[in-house]
């Protein structure tokens, strides 16, 4: 399965040509992707939020954004540049550290975790053999963040907001590593590389959904409502908390909570792509396509053409889940905070355990159908 | 163990239920998705007002003779008719005449009892001002003819909903030739003359 562009081994060898040792052409390659997957994170926040902006409009039959640019595709970097230069403000009774640290703490470990997302067999930025865990002890940090911002806020929503965004996220924290665990146990690995691998036999046919049904929906569920999307948004209900834990922000720190969330969102939607999708795995196996072109398989054109095909697929999955999540906003009510706990605890918990458990089953029943 | 599975079933149940409304609900908003907006984009878009529009009063100073009607059947005496009489004449000399479109709430009673015809209704309603003291408009604001939106380059007039044909409600892409639903004024006017009188038996309504 060892194939596919090494982006990194190449670029290593053209450089050596210049005479450079291997650890400078190393240590000159490691800020290359890095910064290649924050500008994407960014570039696809501004194309989600005008994605979000765009399709409410139409499911309400408005026009939306018009003016900024062709179809007002530059409203989001007005937005940002508008509060790129407001005011920044700490209320006077807050507690300034941890009021600015509040904001940082919940966008790092969101891009952070963009580590392991893996665009192709070697596009990403390190295959490390604990991924999809790394995501989830990542993600933990979060409401650790919220709560902070909340309570140093020194206001009564804000605090609320805090309570009910750290309580919605370790209680969705569990059904979510558990469904995950199902497909760790499929696939004896923890690498979200190896996890794509492993669905990409037989094109569309292998991928984890059809395996894991149950298992897709409670992650998808969980994921929604650990980025405090609409059926989940209690954290910020503006009826009744004004903004939650942002009501005290203003300026880049309200930025940075905006740009998480929707990073958070992006990130949520590319890791169901992986997890449930089968990544960057075109429906039609790539292998079929070069044998019924008679191509060999490690062809310059076919590596660069099945990257391309990988990126574009990866990003197709994830911007449909993110359609239907923007879809889902406007069509179900916010959820009261009992349901929410009711939802997490009573349902979404025990389901997941008994999909691990029927996975766990199958497993040993079936090992050629459920991984060996 | 029977009341156990009875609450197995009764949970996968209320679950596929939950599943069921979800699908409904999305269909419904991504069906929404297809339905283009029928909104007027106002400024540069306007509907046509009707033509029995209530908008601000037009007065020509010339016709009036200072009869004070238009104060009378006034809800609150809001005309200001300013004269003085002329003692070698013996008549009403005008100096001013002025309403405040502030406090107007565009009845029509002065225009429906003005003996001279002086006053009438425009289809200008864009009275939006810094100050509400430019409200008040004398007689040489009064004496303003408004901008017609069907000839005003900038804006793209639209019919009303009433004036748009039958099962139309999307005022946009009309094609001018399209006639409003029912019987035009002169249609119905055709209609009431003596020598159709034979005709109104069978066509009993003129809505038709």
């Amino acid at each position: 399965m060892e194939y596919g562009l090494d982006l990194e081994y190449s670029f290593n060898e053209f450089l050596k040509g210049f005479g450079l040792s291997s650890e400078i052409a190393h240590i000159i390659w490691l800020p290359i992707p890095m910064l290649l997957v924050l500008v994407a994170a960014v570039v696809g926040v501004l194309v989600t939020v005008w994605l979000e902006r765009k399709i409410s409009a139409a499911a309400q039959q408005r026009i939306g954004p018009e003016y900024a640019g062709a179809l007002g595709v530059l409203q989001p970097i007005a937005d940002g540049l508008k509060l790129l230069v407001k005011e920044d403000i700490i209320p006077a009774k807050a507690d300034g550290i941890l009021f600015t640290a509040g904001p940082i703490l919940v966008l790092v470990p969101v891009i952070l975790s963009w580590l392991i997302v893996p665009f192709g067999q070697n596009l990403l930025i390190s295959n490390v053999g604990i991924g999809i865990f790394l995501w989830i002890a990542l993600s933990s940090i979060q409401p650790i963040g919220l709560l902070m911002s909340g309570y140093a806020s020194n206001n009564k929503y804000s605090l609320l907001g805090g309570l009910r965004a750290a309580a919605q996220s370790i209680s969705y924290e569990i059904p979510l590593a558990l469904s995950v665990l199902a497909i760790v146990l499929m696939t004896n690995s923890l690498s979200t590389v190896d996890i794509v691998n492993q669905q990409s036999g037989a094109g569309i046919l292998s991928w984890n959904i059809w395996r894991q049904p149950v298992g897709f929906i409670v992650f998808w569920i969980c994921a929604l409502a650990e980025c405090e999307r609409l059926p989940f948004d209690l954290p910020e209900a503006e009826e009744e908390l004004v903004a939650g834990y942002q009501t005290e922000y203003a300026g880049m720190k309200f930025a940075l909570f905006y740009l998480g969330s929707y990073i958070n969102l992006i990130l949520s939607a590319l890791l169901v792509s992986i997890l449930y999708l089968g990544g960057w795995g075109f429906p039609v196996p790539v292998e079929l396509i070069a044998k019924f072109l008679n191509l060999p398989i490690n062809a310059p054109f076919i590596q660069v053409f099945t990257a391309s095909i990988g990126i574009v697929m990866t990003v197709l999955k994830a911007y449909l889940l993110v359609f239907i999540a923007i879809l889902l906003r406007w069509t179900t009510p916010r959820v009261r905070i009992d349901q929410l706990l009711d939802l997490g605890w009573k349902f979404l918990l025990p389901i997941s355990l008994a999909n691990l458990l029927i996975t766990a089953g199958l497993k040993l029943a079936f090992p050629q159908f459920f991984g060996g | 163990m029977k009341n156990f599975l009875q609450q197995i079933n009764s949970y996968i149940k209320e679950a596929y239920n939950a599943g069921k409304y979800l699908y409904n609900g999305l269909s419904v908003t991504f069906d929404h998705l297809r339905r283009r907006p029928v909104t007027v984009q106002y400024p540069y878009e306007k509907l046509i007002p009707s033509e029995r529009y209530r908008g601000r009063i037009h007065y020509e100073f010339d016709k009036c003779i200072a009869c004070e009607v238009c104060v009378r059947v006034c809800p609150i005496n809001l005309p200001v008719v300013d004269w003085v009489m002329n003692k070698e004449t013996k008549k009403k000399e005008l100096r001013n005449y002025s309403i405040d479109f502030g406090v107007c709430i565009f009845c029509g009673n002065c225009v429906e009892y003005c003996p001279t015809n002086c006053l009438s209704m425009t289809e200008e309603y864009e009275l939006a001002t810094f100050d509400r003291h430019n409200l008040n408009f004398d007689n040489v604001a009064l004496g303003r003819l408004p901008t017609n939106v069907t000839t005003d380059p900038s804006v793209k007039p639209l019919r009303e909903l009433t004036y748009l044909p039958k099962g139309v409600m999307d005022p946009h892409e009309i094609p001018a030739s399209d006639t409003r639903v029912g019987k035009l004024p002169e249609e119905v006017y055709d209609w009431m003359r003596p020598e159709h009188n034979e005709n109104k038996d069978t066509v009993s309504n003129p809505n038709n």
